[in-house]
């Protein structure tokens, strides 16, 4: 009986691990074809590739400006998840801490912008970046993606601040500390592992999202790199063997990162969505 | 005095007012107020009125990209919750594989949808493409098709590249909820003698309620406000089959340069929206409180 | 150590985003263009490397931008402080650019005497001229003779009916006769059909004066669909949604279709492919001669706002110089758009330049601003979907077409 039972357990297990493996098929399958010359993808569109051949990659790479779109992009997250974890954090404190109207119309305020599609800013954020001159900037894009990402941070810190013990505070408030005092010592050093948490998310967005850049940057040395992409497999009339290699670079860094902090990121993520 | 003092401190909240002021509020309003003129985005904007959405409600390709929207979204929130919900009962009941294969149903998210889209685009390429090549040499030519290059199935292929994306994370949040499930209710049952199937729909499935109300509020904003996928894969066609109305925004920004009319259809996407996420949210609510 | 870290951030950051500014050459001039990279070099690699020598107190910064990435990536430079000095435009560009003042008037020097008349009074519409036309280059049917001889046919169908008979016997043989995606080259047919049998000018159409759905011409040119159809041309839904810009051109030039409607800017490439023996030949149509769709698609304008105006318009006039022209012409198997420039066409157009000998010239309407820009990716979404069902009515179709008109 408790044989039967294991071993239909392998049984399942292996049937799992099939279907799991079939649902990353297209990822190995980017990979593979990655490696393989416009003629062998023509001639054999499935199969592993005849040789290990870099010539596509060194061919991207020479095109791509790759380096300097990945100093971009980190740049860019880092600056943002500066931005967003400061203003948000400090924004989250008195949410967290008192209920009152002006709290509760503060909470829908970001409800608002959590459910607002880019979309229906993108016009007018175009039109106010092209009157004040922030069109092709770093500090226009860093802006656009620190509102993006403000919403989830203030209710991210709001759940992290509530479970901080009160005393703490309450302790500083004897010594007559100012509240700013009091959130700069008292929380602000507490605050690391949501902190941490959200700059995958920022990481995320940043490194992956496609409208903002496509629309605010022009200039090719500003590019990040899903623009890079975009731009080089376009300009190429989607070769297979340009393409493949530009989506490799471009998926290349995020899944690495992933591989070493999978838990962190799935756990984190599954965390900023359910508070 | 101190009722002051208690208000004093939301000034902390002032930085973070001034930025969604910024690029929510302000934006909101200037685009409705752009919706009413025929602004080009080059030059001055002179106001006409309701036209911007009379075009809206009397063409029927709006109307349509509409249908294409919602219908997307159906087809993505309910699959990716079945699936994902099949994945996490599964993997609750196989402690040695969950966070090998979490970690693995989760990669796809990590990667952007344009890099998404330009693979699948590659893999349902019709003469050359992996899929039909792969239909081929396992004998299956009868199923080869023009995925992309036919209105019948181009929206279900490119939902299929987004569920693919975020099964991962539907899967996690439904893990999630079960490891919430107190061990005791599940032993009693155990004890109790109960099936995995009837242990599965009478009590795992009424204890998951709020990770389906996240999953499904999650994923119906996410698809609503699509568009990098069909954008990469079919810009919108054929003949409109792909065509949300994200894509109709942009088609009508670049290219057509009617600025103020994309505003209008803007406004009509962000009341569509708000509208299905508070209907939603509080439908699921009210369920979850009946459980 | 931490606190540490948090406080030098923005500053790493700030100094992590500052580009370092370019060494000042004489003068950098800053060149957009969707011709010259790999796939469409068009000589103009080339004839940059040719003006810097001539012009050697000017280099020119040049940067491929698509057209579709056009639209989106020029006018927020363009309305800003930093826009490209000269900028590759075709006349839907300039009518919104233009028209708004951010492109700088040019002179209307020798060169515009000297272009030919269509191309003349397509640029010549308002106060000032905004676009130094570079070329006009046919749209047109490729005919793979290798595959017509098979069947024992030696010239390029350039009528319906012979375009029939072409179908059934190549079908009768195994071959693909055609090529014919609703992306485009269903478009190039209906429009140069339709405008060759419509009495009306075309403008006429592009105005709404006279509506889509009640032009006999065009009712009678979709009508036709299913008799090519019924003749073996082509599977109307296969061919419905196939990408013309990638897939058709790698399939035509591996020789897996007999014809395909294009523009004759991918001879060059349909050229390097080994064993493609093929012609550039008119679309066609009901009349002896068939259709030369001639586009006017492709001009320099120089930007407003352009910090050297001086150097731009040496590369403007650089251009204007038969000899120098005559390269990228040669390059994309172009047409001159001035009276005594010579053709850049190989013989390989032959058919096509007996066409248009023979007065069968159409301009495309879009390129010459007579139909509105929006309708043509109307026009493509809607042959898409007609293919996709030939039963449906073309009137109904077409009102589409006279929608977009009327949203104008």
């Amino acid at each position: 009986m408790r044989l039967r039972h294991r071993i239909s357990g392998w049984l399942l297990s292996a049937m799992v691990l099939i279907m799991v493996a079939f649902i990353l098929l297209p990822v190995f399958y980017m990979i593979i074809m990655s490696f393989k010359s416009g003629a062998e993808i023509a001639q054999n569109p499935v199969g592993l590739p005849e040789s290990l051949n870099f010539d596509n990659y060194r061919n991207a790479l020479s095109k791509m400006n790759y380096t300097r779109s990945v100093l971009n992009s980190v740049g860019i997250t880092l600056s943002v998840t500066v931005l967003v974890s400061f203003i948000g954090s400090l924004a989250a404190y008195p949410l967290a801490r008192h209920t009152n109207p002006l709290a509760r119309a503060l909470v829908l305020l970001m409800a608002l912008g959590l459910s607002t599609p880019n979309f229906v800013t993108i016009t007018p954020i175009y039109v106010i970046f092209r009157d004040i001159g922030l069109l092709d900037t770093y500090l226009g894009l860093i802006l656009a993606f620190t509102a993006l990402n403000l919403p989830l941070a203030v209710f991210f810190y709001t759940g992290f601040i509530r479970g901080i013990p009160i005393e703490l505070e309450e302790a500083a408030r004897l010594d007559n500390c100012s509240e700013f005092r009091i959130f700069w010592h008292v929380i602000r050093p507490l605050l690391g592992p949501a902190t941490a948490t959200l700059s995958l998310f920022v990481m995320l967005m940043v490194w992956n999202d496609f409208t903002y850049p496509l629309l605010l940057l022009t200039d090719e040395s500003k590019f990040t790199v899903m623009i890079s992409v975009y731009r080089f497999v376009g300009n190429h009339n989607l070769s297979p063997s340009d393409l493949f290699p530009a989506a490799v670079l471009g998926s290349l860094p995020l899944l690495v990162l992933f591989l070493f902090f999978q838990r962190r990121i799935v756990s984190g993520v599954t965390a900023g969505a359910v508070k | 005095m101190r009722t002051l003092r208690r208000y004093r401190i939301f000034l902390f909240t002032l930085p973070a007012i001034l930025v969604i002021g910024m690029f929510f509020v302000y934006p909101i309003l200037l685009s409705l107020r752009l919706s009413f003129t025929d602004f080009t985005g080059v030059g001055i904007a002179s106001d006409v009125g309701w036209k911007n959405y009379e075009r809206i409600f009397t063409r029927s390709r709006y109307l349509d990209a509409f249908k294409v929207t919602i219908f997307f979204t159906v087809i993505v929130v309910f699959i990716q919750t079945i699936i994902g919900l099949f994945f996490a009962a599964l993997l609750h009941r196989l402690p040695a594989v969950r966070n090998l294969c979490r970690a693995a149903l989760f990669t796809p998210a990590m990667m952007s949808f344009v890099i998404v889209g330009y693979v699948w685009q590659f893999i349902y390429s019709p003469f050359n493409g992996g899929l039909n090549a792969a239909l081929a040499s396992i004998g299956l030519d009868g199923l080869q098709h023009n995925w992309l290059g036919d209105p019948n199935t181009a929206l279900f292929a490119v939902a299929f590249a987004h569920i693919w994306m975020f099964i991962g994370y539907t899967t996690a949040i439904f893990l999630a909820g079960y490891a919430n499930i107190p061990s005791e209710i599940e032993e009693a049952s155990k004890l109790e003698g109960a099936s995995n199937w009837q242990r599965f729909r009478h009590i795992e499935v009424p204890l998951l309620a709020s990770s389906f109300t996240i999953n499904i509020t999650l994923s119906t904003i996410g698809t609503l406000k699509t568009f990098e996928l069909p954008f990469i894969m079919t810009r919108g066609g054929p003949d409109g089959a792909t065509r949300t109305l994200s894509l109709h925004i942009i088609d009508s920004l670049f290219g057509k340069y009617k600025f103020g009319f994309a505003s209008a259809l803007s406004i009509i996407m962000l009341i569509l929206v708000v509208l299905v996420a508070f209907l939603q949210n509080r439908y699921l609510r009210s369920r979850e409180e009946n459980t | 150590m931490k606190r540490f870290f948090y406080q030098s951030l923005p500053l790493v950051c700030a100094g992590a985003l500052l580009a370092s500014a370019p060494v000042a050459h004489a003068v950098t001039l800053e060149v957009t263009a969707w011709k010259g990279n790999d796939s469409e070099p068009a000589a103009i690699p080339d004839l940059i490397k040719k003006f810097e020598s001539a012009n050697p107190d000017v280099s020119v910064d040049f940067s491929y931008i698509s057209r579709t990435d056009t639209d989106i990536v020029l006018p927020p430079r363009v309305q800003g402080d930093n826009p490209p000095d000269v900028m590759m435009t075709d006349m839907p560009l300039v009518k919104v650019w233009g028209d708004a003042g951010l492109l700088a008037p040019l002179d209307k020097g020798e060169w515009f005497d000297r272009l030919t008349p269509p191309v003349q009074a397509a640029i010549n519409t308002g106060d000032e001229i905004h676009i130094m036309p570079l070329e006009v280059i046919g749209m047109g049917n490729f005919v793979n003779m290798d595959l017509l001889r098979q069947v024992g046919i030696e010239t390029p169908p350039i009528t319906i009916d012979a375009l029939k008979v072409a179908c059934t016997k190549l079908d009768e043989a195994g071959i693909k006769p055609m090529l014919f995606p609703g992306g485009f080259s269903a478009p190039l047919y209906v429009i140069a059909n339709g405008l060759e049998a419509a009495p009306q000018e075309s403008s006429a159409l592009g105005s709404g004066e006279q509506l889509f759905s009640e032009s006999e011409a065009f009712i009678g040119t979709l009508e036709t669909f299913s008799d090519l159809a019924d003749a073996g041309c082509f599977d109307p839904e296969i061919q419905a949604g196939v990408d013309p810009w990638s897939t058709a051109l790698s399939e035509f030039k591996a020789g897996n279709f007999a014809m395909m409607a294009q523009g004759a800017w991918n001879i060059a490439s349909f050229s390097e492919a080994e064993n493609l023996d093929f012609v550039f030949a008119p679309i066609p149509s009901s009349k002896e001669s068939g259709v030369a769709l001639d586009l006017f698609g492709i001009g320099w304008s120089i930007a407003a706002k352009s910090d050297q105006p001086d150097a731009a318009k040496r590369f403007v006039e650089f251009f204007t110089d038969n000899d120098n022209l005559h390269d990228m012409l040669v390059a994309e198997s172009a047409y001159s758009p001035f009276v005594d420039g010579q053709s850049g066409v190989s013989q390989v157009a032959a058919p096509y330049d007996a066409a248009r000998d023979n007065g069968g010239t159409i301009m495309f309407p879009f390129s010459v601003l007579e139909w509105p820009k929006p309708l043509e990716s109307e026009i493509f979404d809607s042959m898409t979907g007609y293919l996709l069902n030939l039963d449906k009515d073309p009137a109904d179709v077409l009102s589409r077409w006279d929608e977009i008109i009327e949203d104008q």
